[in-house]
């Protein structure tokens, strides 16, 4: 019969895949960002959308441009370039000029990135390298905050960060001027609410927490590593004198956390590299915040832990079959 | 409730739906048979039989003065036609013997033997006798595995119910309609180990088999020394190690074996073919198999004699669509893809699936993102995409120390992988390359 003639495929076992893909993950990221956008053109106006645009589509063209150029496939649809650009945009102040986003994005991409191998072959945060760079490189733009458009307290058009105000000599009195509280619990709900000066989307703890929860819920993120850097924050800071509270609540710490610390690539793989890391992380930005130059330092805080990750990843886990002998019983 | 079970693992979808109710069917007697020589973990038999030879169904034709080795039989009677290499569902292609049908109904068992009453060995030799084997997919000798070293106390057996491969259901069918020979194989096993505990493992989808199992407890001798232990429904619950840990706590060491722990385990399908050798004297010379697949037009549950080629089932018995694409030997997670339809069915063939081109695609692979779901999914506790870029690097030493050689090949770190990268495949080819570079270093190094 036809049987004979009829060609099977030979392929090696399991035979069988789940419909998870990278794209789906990074759909997924892109959704747990949203609301923290969303804030961020909340308190900083729709600008916020222009930068974030410009930061996206200059992360997808230079991916895409770039992999061509060097002809090769081009993996734009995997949404890992959105993510960087969306992720980049965030830790931008709302009056970056779209140029500089543009460039930082692209530089992200093609030097963090793309020179490394692609999505998987990095070793450093692309967004994290991108910022670090801008801030090098436009030290004036990187530092031009506005208020957030609902502070009644302040009609300036610029004005410092939280973390600004205190390594310009202020105080948590002068911070909380700056928005607007009255009380300490009232700046920890500003704070926490998001409604203070800072980066696009930093600012709200519970808008980043939410689309950190549908990350969890979905399983795309392991909370170990946010875990162990906000704990270490906390906890570092108290040491050195300050308010853990407040330092958890000011920066970078929990936009970090929750999607730079858990960016797959660049942080370990094994369970106890994760809390390492998160550890590392939490107490390399309250160093750099205490003893350093600049106010902040989640960005250079995660990019130093990056470069640690294979000995992180040395680490391994216990394996099956791996126990001390039972005794037995005869 | 809190069912018992192993750490890792995954859900993909079970497809059983398809065959879970359908009796499992017997195929009318083929008119041919293609029986390989060696379908066991073993060494290689020869043959018994020359051409021209007539054979009776029960005969045996296959042997070889080795341990391990499984004997194999003719499951039906007629003549040999020829001795030579045909298609093998391991893909081995070894020596098969030809049978045609002389279309007598005439067999030729063993007498029966209690099994209560034998000595150890005379059981033993039965098993070997009857050529039975792991039915669940390994076909490792059970007369071998049922007779561990002195200093290995057995104190534990586990009838595996588990059947946590997707689409198939003969375990289940099995269970369903011959409790009875599941429950007898167990206390014949039981027995000859010496075991004081005997577990019939079921997965919770199969929750319904378990009163049909205990039911026969009562009805059996040794019924009461017997029990049902439901486990999650988790792919691979089923697999030996997996559900020694999830039944009884134990660990089976690395690079060690089940009676290390104490712990023998059967597939329920082997327990029958354990009864059938002692109670009628009949070699494991058929088998029962799940017939599914998106490309398999008549999805069922069949009894066929070993060596049933299944281009001779086609289009009586099972019918294709013409989209086929794939024929899976096994199931989706652990199957082989087989070349040709003139393949046979062996000891070792639990599930015939039948894919289309849409359920054979494949997927470019895109570098490792280091998501870890593969490090949850792994049963072994492995990290696999470690062992991925120990691979890709060319480091068999460094695959070796973070554990290449413990994987188990069950699959479920490709099944989850969002990069689609080919880990267990590339885990196989692994551990080989492993094996030559160390059979080299001990050529060379001494």
């Amino acid at each position: 019969m036809e049987n004979n003639t009829m060609k099977l495929m030979m392929s090696g076992a399991p035979h069988f895949v789940t419909s998870y893909n990278i794209q789906k993950t990074m759909g997924m990221v892109i959704i747990a960002l949203l609301p923290a956008l969303a804030g961020g053109v909340y308190f900083f106006g729709p600008r916020a959308l222009l930068v974030t645009a410009a930061s996206v589509v200059s992360a997808v063209a230079a991916e895409f441009l770039f992999r061509k150029a060097l002809r090769r496939e081009t993996h734009v649809t995997d949404l890992s370039a959105v993510v960087t650009g969306v992720l980049l945009a965030l830790i931008l102040p709302v009056s970056s000029p779209l140029w500089m986003a543009a460039v930082g994005s692209a530089f992200a991409i093609v030097v963090a990135k793309e020179l490394f191998g692609g999505l998987g072959g990095n070793f450093a945060n692309p967004a994290l390298v991108g910022r670090a760079v801008l801030l090098m490189s436009w030290p004036a733009f990187m530092t031009r905050w506005s208020p957030s458009l609902h502070t009644a307290a302040v009609d300036a058009t610029t004005t410092a960060t939280p973390l600004g105000i205190l390594k310009l000599g202020g105080t948590i009195t002068d911070v909380m001027k700056s928005v607007g509280a009255s009380g300490k619990s009232a700046l920890y709900l500003q704070m926490f609410l998001g409604n203070r000066a800072g980066c696009i989307g930093e600012t709200s703890g519970l808008l980043l927490l939410l689309g950190a929860a549908f990350l969890v819920v979905m399983r795309v993120i392991d909370l170990r590593t946010p875990i162990a850097m906000v704990a270490a924050t906390f906890a570092a800071s108290w040491l050195f004198g300050g308010d853990p509270v407040f330092s958890v609540l000011a920066g970078g710490i929990l936009l970090g956390a929750f999607f730079m610390a858990t960016d797959y690539v660049t942080t370990p793989v094994t369970p106890i590299g994760k809390w390492a890391f998160g550890i590392g992380a939490g107490l390399m930005t309250v160093l750099i915040r205490q003893l350093g130059n600049f106010p902040e330092g989640v960005t250079y805080g995660i990019l130093l832990m990056n470069v640690v990750v294979p000995y992180l990843d040395k680490i391994i886990p216990r394996k099956f079959g791996f126990v001390k002998p039972r005794k037995v019983n005869a | 409730m809190n069912l018992k079970t192993f750490r890792g693992g995954i859900h993909p979808p079970e497809n059983k739906e398809w065959t879970r109710s359908m009796p499992i069917e017997r195929i009318p007697t083929p008119k041919s048979v293609v029986i390989h020589l060696t379908q066991a973990i073993g060494a290689q038999n020869q043959p018994l039989v020359k051409v021209g030879d007539r054979v009776v169904k029960g005969q045996m034709i296959g042997d070889v003065q080795a341990c391990p080795a499984a004997t194999v039989h003719a499951s039906i009677t007629g003549i040999v036609k020829k001795i030579e290499p045909a298609p093998q569902s391991n893909l081995k292609d070894g020596m098969a013997v030809f049978i045609e049908a002389d279309g007598t109904d005439e067999t030729a068992y063993m007498p029966p033997l209690d099994a209560f009453v034998c000595s150890r060995e005379e059981a033993i030799k039965r098993l070997r006798d009857a050529g039975v084997v792991g039915m669940g997919g390994a076909s490792f000798p059970t007369d071998v595995k049922l007779a561990p070293p002195a200093d290995k106390p057995i104190d534990t057996i586990i009838a595996n119910g588990s059947e946590c491969e997707p689409y198939l259901n003969i375990d289940y069918r099995t269970m369903i309609e011959s409790p009875a020979d599941v429950v007898e194989g167990l206390a014949i096993a039981a027995h000859i180990v010496g075991a004081t505990r005997a577990v019939v493992a079921i997965e919770a989808n199969k929750a319904d088999a378990v009163p049909v199992i205990e039911h026969e407890f009562q009805q059996h001798a040794h019924g009461m020394h017997m029990e049902t232990v439901l486990v999650a429904t988790k792919y691979p619950e089923g697999g030996e190690k997996m559900l020694m840990k999830a039944v009884t706590g134990r660990e089976v060491p690395s690079k060690g074996l089940p009676f290390d722990i104490g712990v023998i385990c059967q597939n329920v399908g082997t327990l029958k073919a354990i009864k059938e050798a002692f109670a009628d004297g009949k070699p494991l010379i058929e088998r029962g198999f799940t017939v599914s697949g998106g490309a398999c037009k008549t999805p069922k549950n069949l009894y066929a004699p070993i060596g049933t080629v299944i281009a001779d089932l086609i289009p009586d018995v099972i019918q294709m669509s013409d989209d086929v694409r794939k024929v899976i030997f096994g199931g989706p997670m652990m199957g082989i893809t087989v070349p040709s339809l003139q393949t046979p069915v062996a000891k070792g063939t639990s599930g015939i699936l039948f894919f289309t081109a849409a359920e054979s695609k494949q997927f470019e692979e895109r570098q490792c993102i280091r998501c870890g779901r593969c490090a949850d999914a792994c049963p072994a506790q492995l990290m696999p995409m470690l062992i991925n870029a120990a691979l890709l690097s060319d480091d068999l030493n460094r695959a070796d120390a973070i554990g290449l050689v413990d994987c188990f090949e069950c699959g479920a770190c490709s099944y989850v992988c969002p990069a689609r990268i080919p880990l267990t495949q590339r885990f196989k080819l692994g551990k080989d390359l492993l094996r030559n570079q160390r059979a080299k270093e001990a050529r060379h190094g001494k």
